[in-house]
């Protein structure tokens, strides 16, 4: 646990990042890459390490921030839907049942789609919660936030490297 | 690194990619419609996906804003020319941070109203970054690979 404190910390940050909505317009696809890379470049720092980081230990890293990135992100995004019964399915609700009558599906499709929705707008509304919602949040940071976080860690740890290799760079 | 395991990359990327025209799916296949939901909810975790900033297409507009696009078509152009020849050659870092000036720049430039946000601009910028991106997300896969061999 406390050999991956630094995941933790930017793991948190980065869980932040995903769910406030002003910040979120800053969260491209390099948040959590560079939450990876960061906690790599703080475990360096924390250890006083001068060694290169293995492959392994890069994509460690990097899926343990993923992780903790996806499970605060969860917690927030749940945790405000619950407590507010209100969030971006409910607030996108209209505009997505525009979009879902424009495409060029079968009238039966349509109204399946819409009725799957309608009900999970209905869950938030009235419980503030919804078994669909909580799935769907909960796999999409899972394993989003693992795979980036991995991808981070790798190409981090090069980064990292090159300046352990070179240091003057 | 070995053909199966650049095939299992490049079909990841494959996928990702498709994810990104799901709309344009459904055209093919009504049942993408289910999905669609489901979808932005996961780019919206690697993408802003501020309205006027997505691509358009024939009959729908792309999952992610014009950018992310273009790091993720570099990406999936540069793994598939890696399926026919396994480079081995080292890049040096600051290839990557090279590459990265473009975006940033353009980023920096049109926030301060020197210009006005252009789609091409950033679709050619992240498509840069991501074409070399590749070559380090290869590397990093294939040291891993060769960590776990020994």
């Amino acid at each position: 646990m406390k050999k991956y404190i630094s995941a933790l910390i930017c793991g948190f940050g980065a869980g932040v990042l995903q769910i406030v909505p002003f910040l979120r317009s800053f969260s491209c696809c390099f948040i959590i890459p560079l939450a990876a890379f960061t906690s790599l470049m703080l475990d360096q720092r924390a250890t006083n390490s001068k060694e290169k980081i293995s492959a392994k230990k890069a994509i460690m890293f990097g899926i343990v921030t993923g992780l903790y990135a996806a499970l605060f992100g969860s917690f927030f995004e749940l945790f405000i839907t619950l407590v507010t019964k209100h969030n971006d399915i409910i607030s996108t609700f209209p505009e997505l049942q525009r979009m879902i009558e424009g495409f060029p599906v079968t009238p039966e499709i349509k109204t399946e789609v819409l009725n799957l929705f309608q009900n999970v707008r209905e869950e938030i509304l009235t419980k503030g919660f919804s078994l669909l919602y909580t799935f769907s949040v909960l796999m999409n940071n899972f394993i989003v936030n693992t795979i980036f976080g991995a991808v981070g860690g790798l190409v981090g740890a090069q980064i990292i490297n090159n300046r352990i290799n070179n240091p003057s760079n | 690194m070995r053909f199966q395991y650049r095939l299992i990359l490049f079909i990841v990327l494959l996928l990702w990619f498709s994810g990104i025209f799901v709309e344009w799916l459904i055209s093919f296949d009504n049942h993408f419609l289910f999905a669609l939901p489901f979808l932005q909810k996961t780019y919206s975790l690697v993408c802003h996906q501020e309205k006027a900033k997505l691509l358009l297409f024939n009959n729908g507009e792309t999952l992610t804003c014009a950018r992310c696009t273009g790091i993720y078509l570099g990406l999936l152009l540069v793994s598939f020319i890696f399926l026919f020849k396994n480079f081995k050659k080292k890049f040096p870092v600051k290839f990557l941070l090279y590459s990265s000036v473009p975006m940033f720049a353009d980023v920096i430039l049109y926030s301060i109203n020197v210009y006005h946000y252009s789609k091409f601009i950033a679709f050619s910028t992240g498509l840069l970054l991501g074409s070399v991106g590749f070559l380090y997300l290869y590397s990093g896969l294939n040291n891993l690979i060769l960590e776990m061999k020994n």
